[in-house]
């Protein structure tokens, strides 16, 4: 219920938004092919259920699927970069390249090499989620206190055993941040994606804009925002129950 | 009345396009990037009709009508189903000169699938490249049926797919991509579809209802220096294609000079030797309007009259 | 410096900041390497050795219980064993019932009393302590030295004690050595004059006031 209640905080500016939007465009200050109307809006999305919760699915599975693969190699070759210095300086470059290139840029490439289909869409998130999850992890496994590892040397530990009874764990709150950013990320690569790869929410925005549909093309980029804001709540959720009893950040 | 004052008054989003812009200067934006179906935009002597011309190049997705309504850009460069769907939803846009008289609207495949026709390529399976949601699409849609194809999204003006696959088949306007797809040794056959019956004007000169009524005197010169561009790019493209290669170095000169000249017979017909470059009927507006309508493309049919103007 | 520690000394290393106490242990303790010289220890077998750093530094994600059996999971031992080995040392610093609490949940001297026990688990014959005591009020830190004390006297165990504290050193202390300010010397190495058996009371006694007016001078001079 306390939950509940602190939701409301964050309705109030919503809701006056959306009220000043609708007046706005019913009185005529701002036109209704530039900025739709609220209730257009929501007109639009009941008219194209069917069409708009299909491409809702299908850009969930392509985002969450995306999502999981970047999270399991991201943590991978953070752990790989964490065994040396050297291979840090050597690789580290090459993983900021995931964060800087302009998925724009490089979504027509993925079509040549997987095809028009879910499996551009899922290499689109994969390429644009990846890199906060490599950065955090690795930042996280780094950043072990040294007396933590000298306890686990004086024991005898073997590297392998320090990385997973300690680092690993030790790392995790960094880990959850950095699949909080990349759950969002992964959402925005996989409508792009389907911009050029032509399906779910990303190819119903495209097609809304040529047919200036501005109503039904708002409508889609809501879908996808309520897409983004689920797989970010999920994330905290996993957040709370690893971390709930030792953490600060869930105290 | 009342409610139009105050769009004048207030600091409207509109007005906000607008800041930052010498007095006097008219921008026009294409929707596309500097290629030949711009050619006489690009040679129009604009200042011996005493106009300050700017003119911004697009690509893909360059929303110029919105661009036109929200009174960004004073003209701009729409295909004529795009401004009546505008029309439709109370964007005040009017046409004033038409470019291609015939719309360069085409379906090419690889040459050596032996396709007859239009109905045989949505029967014969493979891949479609087009953009969905225009109303061309939608009319193919309707009278072959996408069933036995898989329709991707257009790639725009990239052809490598379409050189990658023989069962790739990509919209494209006739004179241009087919021309760059043999030019890298592809074996192309174009299918126009007009041939489906749906043969809107395209690359339509439009501004909007409010600058015609403020300034119709600059509207006017803008026409005329429009046509005399035209006519001086159709006698000799070469000058022009030179500035706009430049601004554009995606396609080769040799593709610019080849296109400027297959695009010859779009732009100037029977039609306008008798009544000049540019010029429209409300016949083929008309024809247009009923065809959106039955496509369910807009809900209100605007007058044909009100879509263009003569100047 | 030359320092020479026998078998079962409880001996308590002063000195000012940065003179390198802390570096001296954790080279006795082998987590670091002496720039000159060598430590040798004799007899050459094997042993354990256990730390105590100045924070608990307990895995916040662990419990109690699991955190205190720690050295010997790392060292192979099974379950069961070990968690008997850890409720037996948990037992010896009074924390029996907090075995199944979270570090979070626990206070400065009950975390640092699971670290102790986590230092005794794997039967150390060598116990290094960096000014454990040093972050809990006075209270917790004489009831905690007295439980250091008779955990050295039942084990048998060899102390290394750093500590600021000069009444604690002289407290818990056989031997007290006081290094030299920029470090590498020796100020003082004296055997105190003081019971074998440590208690409350011994803190009101003068024979400690009078160890601690001799350590003292020896840390002010220079």
């Amino acid at each position: 219920m306390r939950r509940l209640r602190s939701v409301i905080p964050a309705l109030i500016p919503l809701l006056v938004v959306t009220a000043a939007a609708e007046l706005a465009v019913r009185y005529g200050f701002v036109k209704s092919y530039l900025v739709p109307a609220p209730s257009s809006v929501l007109r639009a999305m009941i008219e194209s259920r069917a069409e708009l919760f299909g491409a809702l699915l299908t850009t969930s599975v392509s985002a969450l699927v995306g999502f999981l693969l970047s999270t399991v190699a991201g943590i991978a070759i953070a752990v790989f970069l964490s065994s040396s210095r050297a291979i840090q300086r050597a690789f580290y470059p090459y993983a900021v390249f995931f964060q800087t290139v302009p998925i724009i840029a490089i979504a027509p490439l993925l079509v040549i090499w997987f095809g028009y289909g879910t499996r551009t869409v899922v290499a689109s998130a994969f390429v644009v989620s990846i890199f906060p999850v490599i950065a955090n992890t690795l930042s996280g496994i780094l950043s072990t206190e040294p007396a933590l590892r000298d306890l686990f040397r004086l024991y005898g530990a073997s590297t392998l055993v320090t990385l997973f009874k300690l680092r690993f764990p030790a790392a995790l709150p960094q880990i959850l941040t950095g699949l909080r950013v990349a759950s969002g990320l992964a959402v925005i690569g996989a409508i792009v994606g389907e911009f050029i790869g032509g399906q779910g929410l990303g190819s119903v925005v495209d097609v809304a804009r040529t047919q200036q549909r501005v109503d039904k093309v708002f409508a889609a980029v809501l879908l996808a925002s309520v897409l983004g804001l689920a797989l970010f709540g999920l994330i905290n959720l996993v957040s709370y129950i690893t971390l709930r009893r030792w953490h600060a950040s869930e105290q | 009345m009342h409610r139009r004052s105050f769009l004048r008054i207030a600091p409207a989003i509109a007005l906000l396009a607008n800041c930052g812009k010498s007095p006097g200067k008219i921008r026009l934006a294409l929707n596309w990037k500097p290629d030949p179906q711009f050619g006489g935009f690009y040679a129009a002597p604009y200042q011996a009709h005493g106009l300050d011309v700017e003119i911004l190049p697009g690509g893909a997705g360059t929303p110029t009508i919105q661009m036109v309504g929200a009174g960004s850009a004073e003209f701009g460069v729409v295909s004529a189903d795009e401004l009546v769907v505008a029309r439709s939803q109370g964007n005040d846009v009017v046409a004033l000169y038409a470019v291609f008289q015939n719309n360069p609207q085409g379906i090419m495949v690889h040459a050596s699938r032996k396709l007859a026709s239009l109905a045989d390529l949505f029967k014969a399976g493979g891949t479609v490249a087009l953009q969905r949601g225009l109303p061309y699409a939608r009319l193919l849609e309707k009278k072959y049926g996408f069933d036995k194809v898989k329709i991707v999204p257009s790639p725009g003006g990239d052809i490598s797919a379409f050189l990658a696959d023989k069962n790739f088949a990509q919209q494209c306007f006739i004179m241009s991509e087919p021309l760059t797809a043999k030019h890298r040794g592809a074996d192309v056959q174009v299918f126009p579809v007009s041939d489906a019956g749906y043969n809107p004007y395209t690359t339509v000169l439009v501004t909007s209802g409010s600058f015609l009524r403020k300034d119709p005197d600059r509207a006017k010169a803008m026409v005329a220096a429009v046509r005399e561009g035209w006519r001086a790019y159709l006698d000799d493209p070469k000058p022009t294609n030179q500035r706009m290669n430049q601004l554009n170095p995606s396609m080769a000169p040799e593709v610019f000079a080849g296109v400027a000249d297959a695009q010859k017979p779009f732009i100037e017909t029977d039609e306008t030797r008798r009544n000049g470059l540019g010029s429209m009927t409300e016949e083929r507006w008309q024809t247009l309007i009923v065809q959106l309508k039955e496509l369910g493309d807009i809900q209100q049919a605007p007058a044909a009259d009100d879509c263009y103007r003569a100047l | 410096m030359d320092l020479e520690i026998a078998a079962g000394e409880f001996i308590a290393i002063l000195g000012p900041s940065g003179c390198g106490k802390s570096t001296l242990l954790r080279m006795i303790a082998r987590l670091a390497e002496p720039t000159a010289g060598r430590i040798t220890i004799q007899p050459e077998e094997q042993f354990q050795t256990s730390f105590v750093f100045q924070d608990a530094h307990l895995l916040p994600w662990r419990t109690v219980l699991d955190n205190a059996a720690l050295p010997l999971e790392l060292m192979g031992v099974a379950r069961e064993e070990r968690y008997a080995t850890a409720r037996t040392a948990l037992q010896q610093v009074s924390l029996y019932e907090a075995e199944d609490r979270y570090p979070a949940q626990l206070s400065g001297g009950m975390r640092m009393r699971v670290s102790l026990a986590r230092a005794l688990v794997a039967h150390p014959r060598l116990l290094l302590l960096d000014e454990p005591f040093a972050a809990l009020d006075e209270i917790t830190r004489f009831r905690l030295d007295t439980q250091l004390r008779d955990l050295w006297r039942t084990r048998g165990i060899t102390v290394v004690f750093v500590t600021h504290s000069i009444s604690e050193a002289a407290f818990l202390a056989n031997r007290a050595v006081v290094l030299t300010k920029r470090g590498g010397g020796i100020k003082l190495d004296r055997s105190l004059d003081l019971p074998l058996e440590r208690n409350d009371d011994l803190r009101m006694d003068p024979r400690l006031g009078h160890e601690m007016k001799l350590l003292l001078s020896a840390m002010e001079e220079e």
